[in-house]
């Protein structure tokens, strides 16, 4: 809801217009020197200074300040003239700017620190989000697509069968081809496994039992039997394994709920008309 | 060579160990190396009475490279605020892991897979402040409105603060200590960007790391880099970002070197920098002539360009910068998503002469020339690619491509609106790029781990897909290589890997190269694997030369190093799908330089070249109903570029 009136730019004009009208009302209250002198005040010459020593880990020389406060001057100068001149009016930069500080001042506003209680709450409503992945092991016999285009589906056939009477602990690899990335795996969990071999492949050994060659499994490669010897399962962790996961999510959440009820709130205040543009209108009269 | 496995009983074990050996049909007629007939004793071995002895164990090398993005832009930079980015870091970092969010353009937008790392890079110029409401500002809150909105925020009632603060802030009733710019109370973007690092960084999933991007842009001549730090936020809000604005900052890069300099000596914090898209810094990016000074390049430039710069961003959204046409007439490849129209702001055009200055291959090859007038070599960098979007998405698959600002996200017009127009030239919209990435051989995920690697340079640059890539270099690498079963292994033992040296060859020796490659597991087929040799001849001209050293499915290679057949094309352009039927999954070879000279510098980088797909115009055109211009392309041949491994005698 919240998207689609965002790419209304009428509406955004309509309700920022206002919040920039006030926002530039407050900054030049403070800023109201008189109209032909500029004063650096002391406080900015600090402030310029900092930003110096900030950048360098030194304070500026006499001359490098200088140099700041003649920028700053010049930086003013093109300001004021541009601002009598009107030049900040329907500007789409000015206007995205000052809507971005209202963004801002929204994000300011979810919550500074949640509770322990707000995060326990959080994880026990989005279990799943925060749940710790399984970490597999296993080892591979990995039959090529590439080096056994034709053969694959024979050959795969006449693994399976030496495999069902192989000893487990065997280091049956040697049966299969090599594979850039290794015969065995350890402690992967299942979104490694979907980024090296693909979803499929993921999902179905996911499902597999340990301890017995199992397979074969497809993948964009060719074709895998695989060994898994051990599996930790994740499950789902204690709030103080996770906390920087769940507050890094339950403030995510605040925010955009924040900026969401803002925006609706500020919106309410105006009166919003949309009027037919002029050839549609004369259109209209007409009939 | 097709041996069937036949019917097996215990005592034939041998016979199918060797029958699966020989059952191999290789992607390359010069790959089908032998590594020989299994015994009974080998065989033996490979069934012992006792669980074997893990050669796994213990080994501390990179096994699988990390996918990444080193520069992405979000809200907090200027341009893509302008351009209505609404993403910020935050988001950016979300996204990169896998997770759904909803795109400036009010779409959904999700990666196919999470990235493993990645480096938000807003512009240090105009990086700003944003009011800083709360966040326990003493003064704000000794005043009883401020200790009123504080305590509605705390209890989830900030929108109502909101109201009554901007009210506030209209009726000029602000309550004393309210935070004005300038003061602590108002938030630096950079502390925010370091914080949303921060957060994100999780050590063996995902790693975020802090930057930033110096934006120098010289009279519209792009000579961007983008800074990256090692460490956490404790060292890295000792500083702000170094600008490009005198007095400040400045816009030469030698005034960034020396403000890197200062950074680590003062803080203990450790940063590297990386340039891009030299196809715009009209003759600028990798100078033999300095434009600041219009002096020859000297020493300390070299040593401090070779000593901050470890990488290159080979390839992005504006273009792909590994050779141009002009600069390698014989490479077939070399007409990839060129934008050489002019500088990044097109208010001068291309001139033919600049083009040496502007691109990866020959500033590899003039790095080579200068290395022996010098001392040192200016331009010994890896490559990687990254995607430069300004919109917090780093999604740049050709089927999933968000453009490189918001108003340039999936829309039925935006392959056919101007992507720059000046009186000079015009690029179009479809002429954005969907590249690329940053893969990294790293041991482990982490912030150390990855800026180590890309320290040694053990990186590559790809257009988007995720391709395996090895590529080793040593004196000893054998036809049988190609066969080990472990090709890492056997890779670092008997060499050194991307971006590593050689140096004095053995006598009557020359180097081989084990190279491999492993296509996208949901991506296309490779076509072929190509080295790509440059070197600065007797007569100190610099040359360079390409071998197709594994080509797919059977074509021959040529005495001259060249297979010209080409693999084909299954793109169906009008439903934007291809098919696997054609290429490789996989491709292995040892080469040799059948053509070294001991005596003479040479550098030798891999390039993997994907079979043709569709484009993402062909995806756009499909999705939304529309006809692209005629001259838009639509299909494309991803590809990936390794770091050089250099030799020196």
């Amino acid at each position: 809801m919240i998207a689609r009136l965002l790419r209304e730019p009428l509406l955004q004009f309509f309700a920022l217009g206002a919040m920039l009208f006030a926002l530039y009302g407050f900054v030049g209250k403070r800023s109201a020197d008189a109209p032909g002198k500029i004063v650096v005040s002391a406080s900015r010459v600090a402030n310029l200074g900092d930003g110096f020593a900030r950048t360098w880990r030194r304070p500026p020389s006499e001359q490098e300040l200088q140099g700041l406060i003649e920028d700053y001057v010049r930086d003013e100068v093109f300001y004021r003239e541009g601002r009598t001149a009107g030049l900040d009016r329907d500007d789409v930069i000015i206007r995205r700017r000052v809507r971005q500080k209202m963004e801002f001042l929204a994000e300011a506003m979810s919550a500074p620190e949640p509770t322990d209680q707000q995060l326990a709450a959080y994880l026990a409503s989005n279990p799943e989000r925060f749940r710790a992945e399984d970490q597999i092991t296993f080892r591979q016999i990995f039959l090529s697509a590439t080096r056994r285009a034709n053969t694959i589906e024979s050959d795969s056939k006449q693994v399976a069968s030496v495999l069902a009477r192989a000893d487990g602990a065997a280091d049956a690899a040697v049966l299969g081809d090599p594979f850039l990335l290794g015969e065995e795996f350890r402690g992967v969990s299942p979104s490694k496994l979907t980024s090296i071999f693909g979803e499929y492949f993921s999902k179905r050994i996911a499902a597999m039992e340990t301890g017995r060659w199992q397979g074969p499994i497809s993948s964009g490669f060719g074709q895998h039997f695989v060994f898994i010897s051990e599996r930790i399962s994740g499950g789902s962790p204690p709030l103080d394994a996770v906390r920087p996961a769940v507050r890094r999510e339950w403030t995510n959440t605040r925010r955009l709920e924040t900026e969401q009820k803002l925006y609706a709130s500020l919106r309410e205040r105006y009166e919003i008309v949309v009027e037919a543009p002029r050839a549609n209108a004369a259109e209209a009269a007409s009939r | 060579m097709m041996f069937r496995l036949s019917s097996i009983s215990g005592a034939a074990l041998a016979g199918l160990c060797a029958a699966s050996v020989f059952a191999t049909t290789v992607a390359a007629e010069d790959l089908t190396t032998d590594i020989g007939t299994l015994d009974k004793e080998a065989a033996e071995k490979a069934f012992p009475a006792k669980p074997p002895y893990s050669p796994y164990a213990g080994r501390n090398f990179p096994t699988r490279p990390y996918f990444g993005d080193t520069h992405l832009h979000t809200s907090y930079s200027m341009d893509a605020g302008a351009f209505g980015a609404r993403l910020g870091p935050k988001d950016a970092y979300r996204f990169a892991k896998g997770e759904e969010v909803i795109a400036s353009s009010g779409q959904r937008a999700k990666l196919s897979r999470p990235l493993d790392f990645l480096v938000v890079t807003d512009h240090s110029d105009g990086m700003g402040f944003f009011p800083q409401l709360i966040g326990g500002d003493p003064g704000l809150l000794a005043t009883p409105q401020g200790r009123k909105w504080y305590d509605e925020i705390t209890s989830g009632k900030g929108a109502q603060a909101a109201i009554d603060i901007i009210t506030s802030f209209g009726k000029g009733q602000m309550p004393k200590g309210f935070p004005t710019p300038g003061t602590p109370a108002y938030r630096s973007a950079w502390r925010e960007t370091i914080k949303a690092a921060d957060e994100a960084n999780e050590p063996g999933r995902f790693t975020a790391f802090i930057g930033y991007e110096w934006t120098s842009n010289a009279a519209g001549n792009n000579l961007h880099r983008n800074v990256i730090w090692r460490d956490n936020g404790a060292k890295a809000s000792l500083v702000e970002p170094f600008t490009t604005q005198p007095p400040l900052g400045s816009p030469n890069p030698r005034d960034l070197w020396k403000w890197m300099a200062m950074c680590e000596e003062k803080t203990g914090a450790e940063i590297l920098a990386l340039a891009h898209n030299g196809n715009l810094s009209n003759g600028r990016m990798f100078p033999i002539i300095e434009s600041f000074n219009g002096k020859r390049i000297d020493r300390e430039y070299a040593e401090n360009r070779t000593r901050w710069e470890p990488l290159y961003e080979a390839t992005q959204i504006k273009g792909d910068g590994e050779t141009h046409p002009f600069l390698s007439p014989n490479d077939e490849f070399a007409n990839f998503e060129r934008w050489d129209k002019g500088n990044l702001d097109l208010t001068e055009v291309k001139k033919p002469e600049m083009l040496e200055f502007e691109y990866v291959r020959s500033a590899f090859k003039n790095g080579l020339k200068m290395e022996a007038e010098l001392g040192v070599n200016p331009y010994k960098f890896g490559l990687v690619g990254s995607t430069d979007a300004h919109t917090g998405l780093a999604a740049v698959e050709e089927d999933n491509f968000f453009g490189k600002t918001s108003s340039s996200e999936p829309s039925a017009d935006r392959a056919t609106h101007p992507f720059v127009k000046t009186d000079k030239a015009v690029i179009m919209g479809w002429e954005q790029t969907a590249s690329g990435y940053a893969a990294v051989w790293a041991a482990e995920n982490t912030r150390e781990a990855i800026f180590d690697a890309m320290k040694r340079r053990e990186t590559y640059a790809t257009t988007g897909p995720r391709m395996v890539v090895r590529f080793f270099g040593g004196w000893d690498f054998e036809a049988a290589d190609a066969n080990n079963r472990m090709p890492a292994r056997i890779g670092y033992t008997k060499g050194v890997p991307m971006g590593g040296d050689l140096n004095s060859a053995p006598n009557g020796k020359s180097p081989s190269f084990l190279v491999a490659a492993l296509k996208d597991p949901i991506g296309a087929n490779l076509d072929r694997i190509q080295v790509i040799k440059g070197w600065v001849g007797k007569d100190g001209q610099t040359q360079e030369r390409i071998y197709d050293v594994a080509v797919s499915g059977g074509r021959k290679i040529d005495a001259d190093g060249r297979s010209r057949t080409s693999v084909g094309s299954t793109v169906d352009v009008a439903n934007a799908t291809w098919t696997n039927t054609i290429g490789a999954g996989e491709m292995i070879t040892v080469w040799k330089d059948p053509d070294f000279d001991p005596a003479l510098r040479a550098f030798y980088y891999v390039r993997v070249i994907e079979i043709p797909t569709p484009r993402w115009t062909a995806y756009d055109a499909k999705y939304f109903g529309i006809k692209m211009p005629t001259e838009a392309t639509m299909t494309t041949t991803e590809r990936a570029y390794t770091s050089p491994i250099w030799y020196t005698p």
